[in-house]
């Protein structure tokens, strides 16, 4: 799968308000950017997403109605062992500010994966993705590559 | 602030953060990110964690709102480089400290941004390294 791009992952519905307060009192940011919709709409255009909530704004809800596993990341899709998963590392390049408002895609490939590793928390592989996210006009808005550790827990074996 | 003002190497504001349970659940339930480790305390003690723990998109957060403390309302993250090293429990403190790396124009669009290069490092109570991170913010200048 190294190499391989991705269809577009959408997000179910546009980028909230609520979603973006929600992060900021969860962060305790006071910054107006996310609150202050007037400060907001001078300074960028509107209500700002905040750019560490933005894997999250493409993340699938846990439950659809149609009962089909919504489609997770790449990452977590690539044919190894492993019952769990944990970050490692990320470096995100945030081109434009995402908006209240802003349907959102993501494209991803997976860049590559380490041969087996033993670590202190388990035996597995890291899997590097690219991510390139999409505004509905088609302007990039984010450029993301991630470490994910995929691993089978020492107390699983 | 402006990028005008920025003083390299000057040291951020230290910042504590009381991580309680409702925030790590919170967490969870702004990301969409429900991985057992960050709601679920018997899967994370089972697992060889002391219980559950603050993810990726978190740190991020506490990071940009550190930065963007310091260069105002006006200042915006345009990249942000983490390491997770080390995990931020429920009940932990986590701490931000760090310092003005450096300050650059880049004029390789059509218009020059004015950037700040901020090194920061989030730590538990222990004061042990949990998430050292690169920020860079672009800023205002007068011209």
């Amino acid at each position: 799968m190294v190499g391989t791009r991705t269809a577009p992952r959408y997000a179910g519905t546009a980028v909230s308000g609520a979603r973006i307060q929600h992060f900021a009192s969860m962060v305790r940011d006071p910054n107006p950017s996310y609150w202050d919709p007037d400060f907001a709409r001078s300074a960028w255009g509107g209500l700002v997403a905040p750019p560490a909530l933005l894997i999250g704004l493409l993340m699938p809800p846990p439950w659809v109605p149609n009962g089909q596993a919504p489609t997770a990341s790449i990452a977590v899709r690539v044919p190894l062992p492993g019952t769990a998963i944990i970050n490692a590392s990320n470096d995100a390049e945030y081109v434009l500010p995402v908006l209240e408002g802003d349907m959102l895609s993501v494209v991803e490939e997976v860049a590559s994966v380490s041969q087996e590793k033993k670590t202190r928390v388990g035996t597995g592989h890291f899997i590097e993705t690219l991510e390139t996210y999409y505004r509905a006009d088609g302007a990039v808005v984010a450029t993301c590559t991630n470490s994910l550790f995929r691993f089978t827990p020492a107390g699983d074996r | 602030m402006t990028w005008d003002e920025v003083t390299v190497q000057v040291q951020l504001p230290e910042v504590v953060d009381q991580i309680s349970y409702e925030r790590v659940v919170m967490n969870a339930g702004t990301t969409w990110d429900y991985v057992p480790w960050h709601f679920n305390p018997e899967y994370a003690k089972e697992h060889g964690h002391p219980t559950i723990f603050v993810n990726t998109m978190h740190l991020a957060g506490f990071i940009d709102r550190v930065a963007t403390d310091f260069g105002g309302p006006y200042s915006r993250v345009v990249r942000r480089k983490v390491s997770l090293l080390g995990s931020i429990y429920a009940g932990d403190s986590m701490v931000a400290r760090g310092r003005v790396a450096g300050k650059r124009v880049d004029t390789s669009g059509d218009v020059p941004r004015y950037l700040v290069d901020l090194e920061l490092g989030i730590f538990n109570q222990r004061d042990e390294l949990c998430c050292p991170a690169e920020v860079t913010i672009e800023l205002p200048n007068v011209p």
